[in-house]
């Protein structure tokens, strides 16, 4: 685990001070402390979405450490939710969660999940193939606590599936990125860990097969709990990548029935078993395949239909440009992480533009998840301006009059 | 503004046959399916996002409070104004849009009814999760509203989790996009804010929704109990064997015994408990996964079990559960139905509580919850044509929620807050909770125009808006 200073030197953001927390009362203490001496905080989680936050050219005068709170407060599997800390990562949680009993989980499986921390993942809103069939942040968070720019310790939601009493701050704060309120505990829903796990990986080596392949996977009543499309420089061919995840014999049913379909597309697989070897195909299917300081991680959002077409524009782009790069694409939900390296950051630049106008131009959006500093300074607004000018803004002048906290992307 | 002149100009956005501002009709939309009641001064039907904001830039000039209607069966106020002013009523924007197959999508007007867009879909074997039990006459911009829920939101997540946009007209009158088909639009979650907000931070005049594939396989179970001890024992029983069936709901004697003599459920009406239990999705060991549930059931002294056959016997067991609510009014004349949500296994504490202050108030209370995630529905049932009764029944409703609070859950799961539980806000959050979401409002309504004197109370020392109770 890197250290915040090092997430902070790699970063390129100077900060004047770092202290790592303990508990929500150190945390609310700290902001009442920096509220008085009007310093800009940064809460640092493990630094993997860093770019999310337009962090000011100057830096900022602290930096809380938020894995200082790493616990799992409260744990109630009959009940299938559990609170925990904002510093915990989501890899440490799995673990300790697969211990509890007949075995749980917390379906969430964002890139780099051994370093994301819970409330990274909430302030970030990141996701990862599991999201195909259990949904993100917002469909797992039933409550949320924090500190807001006062120092005051605040909470919202609770700890039942249900809940509509008063404003739904929790989802609200899911995607803030430290702009509103520091996130120090989130209630989350918790499951148990299905019956048989198993996973299919399969390659084709046409784009437009593989279209027809996830046009029908998708309209069927298959239900894959994860499907991800991935590629990197080098690569003859599309790969496919699905997390099959429930009873015994639906696990079977549906290894068989997606080779079938897979064969009648062009493409050629394998059905691989095990938990151990999903989550592990999983999760290679989204990470960087390379992380250098030369590193650029992009976040891309389009319309489902339309995810595949993005990519392949992306991966003509690369080839085009010579540059080293990879995407997943999570093709259930029009989401796609794509990585490029190279040793001049204005190649990774022009790169970033490019992939802008694509999605623009498919009525997408693009955020940046970290890269050479220079980027990230000249990124401009991460969110539609118009509309945070509507309606953000003026949340952000109340709840953070003074502005200590991260400002809004707008 | 003098009220002539507000019907004039209203007429002159939404057409002369539009606006209602006879004493009679403004009688219909001084309430919902609430006890409480505000009549408005005019109601004003809209057809268009257009004409919406036109009217919501009117009320702006002019200061006027506005409040936006679908069907009105909220059950907290939600709907009834609290300082007068225009209602606008969305009824008539009731098309469907768009059915997007491609991108599981579907974009709707407000005014479509919930069970409109089931019956569209379904031909094309997909559906939208939220069911509310009002499906049949809620509208989906209510259910954004409110965020509703139903039966299956153990499983799916309620109406929060399956909105993926709205166009939205706000409290100035100016109409955005909060959303869209691209999922993970970046910033904080405006759509999740917007859901639930009960028409008090603007007005969702187009709504992108989530549609599902219809599961390959359903089986529906019913078992009868002896005791709701025990029902509520299975359910937990189920769920620690990991399974999520899609459904578990729970009815009580008091309520099998209305539904009997309402829909003829074919429920045994001397049982102390119904549970019925659904699952739903691939075909393929589900058969195993219901005997197992059988099992559990049988283990917890279940009287006997039903597997519905087919979708017509489905459809029977639960036409009982749909019409619970109705079912009730043979048993006297008005109910105020609670919607406190605990976790699930202090299921037990929450009845024996309910129980107590059934016995405390001499009010009858029939309970018909969502058990797996829950949901409580006690039913005080009363007489409101008396006033005595009416205020036991106030008291007993805040001691449930109070109880509902102490036991670590929530004062609404899914009926919102309304103007009906204000007061009972104070029980789970502080004072330092509510303010930010005070400033929520602020920020986005400053006129304070928008649905006011909902679903936040007013800060301590500060005068209620709501003037007009029941």
């Amino acid at each position: 685990m890197r250290s915040a200073e090092e997430i902070l030197k790699e970063a390129g953001i100077p900060a004047r001070r770092v202290e790592v927390p303990g508990s929500q009362e150190e945390v609310a203490s700290l902001v009442a402390l920096a509220r008085k001496d009007r310093m800009r905080i940064l809460p640092l989680g493990g630094g993997t979405s860093i770019g999310l936050a337009p962090v000011p050219e100057e830096g900022v005068d602290l930096v809380l450490d938020m894995r200082g709170l790493n616990t799992i407060r409260e744990l109630d599997p009959g009940n299938l939710n559990m609170v925990v800390d904002a510093g915990k990562t989501i890899e440490e949680i799995n673990r300790e969660l697969a211990q509890v009993g007949r075995g749980f989980m917390l379906p969430l499986d964002p890139p780099r999940c051994h370093e994301v921390t819970l409330g990274g993942c909430y302030a970030a809103n990141s996701s990862g193939p599991l999201r195909h069939l259990y949904g993100t942040m917002r469909d797992l968070a039933l409550g949320v606590k924090g500190v807001n720019s006062e120092g005051k310790e605040v909470g919202f939601g609770g700890v039942t599936v249900k809940n509509v009493s008063g404003y739904d701050l929790t989802k609200f704060l899911i995607g803030s990125a430290g702009s509103l309120a520091i996130v120090t505990s989130v209630a989350l829903r918790i499951l148990p860990i299905p019956d048989a796990s198993a996973m299919c990986e399969i390659s084709f080596q046409r784009g437009s097969d593989l279209q027809g392949f996830l046009r029908e996977l998708r309209g069927s009543v298959l239900l894959p709990s994860a499907l991800v499309v991935t590629w990197k420089t080098g690569d003859e061919a599309l790969k496919v990548v699905i997390g099959l995840e429930g009873h015994p014999k639906a696990v079977e049913r549906q290894g068989r029935e997606i080779l079938d379909m897979a064969n009648r597309h062009g493409g050629e697989g394998q059905k691989i078993e095990g938990r151990e070897a999903m989550e592990r195909g999983l999760r290679n299917s989204v990470d960087p395949k390379r992380l250098t300081s030369q590193t650029m991680g992009l976040k891309v959002g389009v319309a489902i239909a339309k995810g595949l077409e993005l990519m392949l524009s992306i991966e003509d782009l690369a080839a085009k440009g010579q540059v080293e790069a990879s995407f997943s694409l999570l093709a259930g939900n029009g989401i796609g992480f794509v990585y490029a390296t190279d040793s001049s950051t204005s190649v990774l630049e022009e790169m970033a533009k490019k992939v802008r106008e694509i999605a623009s131009e498919k009525g997408g959006h693009v955020v940046p998840l970290f890269g050479p500093r220079q980027i990230l300074l000249s990124w401009g607004p991460r969110m539609d301006a118009r509309l945070g000018r509507k309606t953000l803004k003026p949340i952000k002048q109340l709840w953070d009059p003074e502005g200590l906290l991260l400002p809004l992307g707008l | 503004m003098e009220r002539a002149r507000l019907v004039r100009e209203l007429q002159a956005i939404v057409g002369k046959g539009n606006v209602l501002h006879d004493r009679a009709s403004l009688a219909v939309y001084e309430y919902d399916a609430s006890l409480f009641r505000g009549r408005p001064d005019v109601v004003a039907f809209a057809s268009t996002t257009e004409q919406v904001s036109q009217i919501v830039k009117l009320a702006n000039r002019e200061g006027i409070p506005f409040v936006a209607r679908g069907a009105g069966t909220n059950l907290s106020g939600g709907t009834a104004p609290t300082r007068g002013g225009i209602i606008i009523d969305l009824c008539r924007m009731r098309r469907i849009l768009d059915i997007d197959l491609e991108n599981q999508t579907a974009l709707v007007e407000p005014g479509v009814y919930n069970l409109a867009l089931q019956n569209a879909l379904a031909p094309l074997g997909y559906y939208y999760a939220p069911d509310p039990a009002s499906q049949k006459v809620s509208t989906l911009g209510g259910n954004v509203g409110e965020n509703s829920g139903g039966p299956h939101c153990l499983k799916y997540g309620v109406t929060s989790n399956h909105v993926l946009g709205a166009e939205v007209v706000l409290p100035d009158g100016d109409v955005v996009w909060f959303g869209g088909s691209a999922q993970d639009p970046p910033g904080p979650d405006l759509v999740g804010l917007l859901v639930g907000s009960e028409g008090t931070i603007g007005i969702a005049t187009k709504i992108l929704v989530r549609i599902m594939r219809l599961p390959e396989h359903v089986v529906t179970i019913l078992a009868i109990f002896n005791s709701l001890e025990e029902a509520g024992q299975a359910v937990s029983d189920i769920i620690a064997h990991g399974m999520i069936p899609a459904t578990l709901e729970i009815m009580d004697n008091l309520v099998i015994r209305a539904v009997e003599a309402s829909v003829k459920a074919g429920y045994p009406e001397d049982a102390e408990a119904v549970l019925i239990i659904e699952l739903d999705g691939l075909a393929d060991g589900m058969d195993e996964q219901a005997e197992k549930i059988e099992e559990i059931c049988k283990s917890n002294n279940a009287l006997s079990l039903r597997r519905a056959k087919d979708s017509a016997e489905r459809a029977e067991l639960w036409a009982g559960r749909r019409g619970a609510f109705g079912a009730v009014a043979r048993l006297r004349p008005s109910y105020l139905v609670c919607d406190g949500t605990v976790p699930r296994t202090k299921l037990p504490d929450a009845l024996r509580e309910v129980k107590r202050v059934s016995e405390k108030y001499g009010l009858p209370i029939g309970n018909v919850f969502h058990a797996g995630d829950g949901n409580l529905h006690p039913l005080i049932l009363f007489d409101g044509r008396n006033p005595e009764e009416l205020e036991r029944v106030h008291k007993a409703g805040t001691e449930i929620l109070e109880a509902v609070a102490r036991l670590g859950g929530t004062i609404s799961g899914e009926h919102g807050i309304g103007t009906e539980k204000l007061k009972e806000m104070r029980l789970i959050f502080t004072e330092d909770d509510l303010e930010m979401m005070r400033r929520i409002k602020r920020a986005l309504d400053p006129m304070d125009l928008c649905n006011p004197g909902k679903l936040v109370p007013p800060p301590i020392g500060e005068a209620s808006q709501v003037q007009a109770v029941h």
